[in-house]
């Protein structure tokens, strides 16, 4: 299935791009196991998005989520730090 | 109803005057202004040179949408107005404006903390503060997140 990622402030600039489309097998069906199969491929920055876990928002299609709720083909799924505007 | 997240400046008296144009009906606008503080008391040797803002198009339009909404459904409203600004702002200048109409003074004055509490936690923006110094991007405070539960617990 394929999963738009997109990356927010902080985040982003950790990554150094604020977009991702990838392409993943059906069983990869929540961001916990997405970021656990990018640290397998990737490396890199996915190791400190998962170790900063419980300081990081995930939105699936503009809605915020929790890192195990289910992904489905052709979500967009977000990370990014707390919310600081207004 | 109106939500708007631009670059420009905006002027609140225009939109209170636009606001409130063919409505008599309203008896109260109430409006918050948030701007760029140059010096943080903290410390007090850090200058501000210029905030950026960033946003997350489509989501932030929805969740403000959503907070417009649970206010409109508490409380008895006339009109309801969210400007946030995003890109390069300098210190003084405007953030964002929360402007509520309604017939009587406590609906609005409730309804404008309520919306500004739950934008502060739910309409994701996100603040880099450029100063003299460095550039940080700001970090969330517990307060905001109370304040907003707190709605919950006393009023509900």
């Amino acid at each position: 299935m394929k999963i738009n990622i997109l990356f927010f402030a902080g985040i982003r600039e950790m990554f150094g791009f604020k977009e991702k489309n990838i392409k993943i097998e059906e069983s990869i069906n929540s961001p916990e196991k997405l970021v656990k199969f990018l640290i397998e491929k990737e490396q890199g920055s996915w190791i400190k998005l998962l170790s900063s876990k419980d300081l990081i928002r995930v939105a699936i299609n503009q809605e915020i989520s929790e890192w195990s709720s289910p992904l489905k083909d052709g979500d967009e799924l977000a990370f990014f730090p707390p919310i600081t505007g207004g | 109803m109106a939500i708007f997240i631009q670059k420009e400046l905006f002027n609140i008296e225009k939109i209170i005057s636009n606001l409130r144009a063919d409505k008599s009906s309203i008896g109260a606008v109430v409006s918050f202004v948030g701007y760029v503080r140059e010096f943080d008391k903290k410390i007090a040797i850090k200058k501000l040179k210029q905030m950026d803002i960033e946003h997350y198009p489509g989501m932030t339009e929805k969740a403000l949408m959503k907070i417009e909404l649970r206010a409109k459904t508490r409380w008895n409203l006339e009109d309801v107005f969210i400007i946030h600004r995003i890109g390069k702002l300098l210190p003084s200048e405007p953030i964002v404006a929360v402007i509520v109409a309604s017939q009587h003074r406590k609906n609005a004055f409730q309804a404008c903390e309520f919306i500004i509490d739950y934008l502060k936690t739910d309409a994701p923006f996100w603040k880099k503060e450029i100063s003299n110094k460095d550039a940080i991007w700001v970090e969330n405070k517990i307060e905001d997140c109370q304040k907003k539960t707190s709605w919950n617990i006393e009023n509900d």
